[in-house]
């Protein structure tokens, strides 16, 4: 029952935001490495993104995205309705320039296996942390 | 909880006849695994197909927390990245 439900609402969720992020923690503090390595590409491609924290409900997500896109781990990257895929393959589409053609954005510039740092690592300048352009969206577990 | 390495390379290999699959551990911590697969099975996929195949393959030790994350690089046998 509730699984329909959640099931329900991550559909809708990948209808509604063009770039989404299912991600363990939050842009501002995430919870798992591959995680940040996501919000660290999706920063560097400077694109809207919604991000959905999946720890609060983690299981049910799990079974959500298994039956919707059959992916059961994250990170996923949703663009336009299309599951790109998990850290792995995010990071490789970053670096063939295929991400910034599926977000319809310039490639940026500079090297893209330098991207490593973060921007709390702030070494020198310009290193101000961007300041995301979508609140992180929610899903409840169903009490 | 530790991940036995032989048992997920046997999981992949049984899952896709013929693959060669190397399976290792990335953090001594023994849940963070790096996968390095080549199957015949890949031919003409995209890699997001290629890696729920071999996801697929070993769904059980990572639903019961055994994996806590496993980095995958696929490929079918002779295509470029196959032998990185």
């Amino acid at each position: 029952m509730s699984e329909t439900t959640i099931k329900d609402q991550v559909q809708q969720l990948i209808d509604e935001n063009e770039v989404l992020l299912f991600m363990k923690g939050t842009p501002e503090m995430p919870r798992c490495g591959f995680s940040m390595r996501v919000v660290q590409v999706l920063e560097a491609m400077d694109v809207e993104y919604g991000a959905v924290d999946v720890l609060p409900a983690l299981e049910p997500l799990r079974e959500a995205t298994g039956e919707i896109s059959d992916w059961r781990t994250f990170p996923q990257l949703y663009v336009n309705g299309e599951l790109l895929g998990g850290a792995d393959i995010v990071q490789e589409m970053y670096e063939s320039g295929e991400l910034a053609k599926a977000l319809g954005v310039e490639q940026p510039a500079g090297d893209p296996g330098q991207q490593g740092g973060g921007p709390e690592t702030g070494g020198g300048e310009g290193g101000e942390p961007q300041p995301f352009t979508s609140p992180p969206l929610q899903i409840e577990n169903q009490p | 909880m530790v991940a036995d390495l032989s048992e997920i390379q046997a999981m992949i290999e049984s899952a896709l006849p013929g693959a060669e699959v190397e399976v290792s551990d990335q953090t001594g911590s023994g849940d963070h695994l790096l996968a390095t697969v080549t199957a015949p099975q890949f031919e003409g996929l995209s890699r997001i197909d290629q890696h729920r195949l071999v996801k697929r393959a070993v769904r059980e030790r990572m639903d019961d927390g055994t994996i806590h994350a496993l980095t995958l690089m696929t490929s079918p046998p002779g295509a470029p990245g196959a032998a990185r």
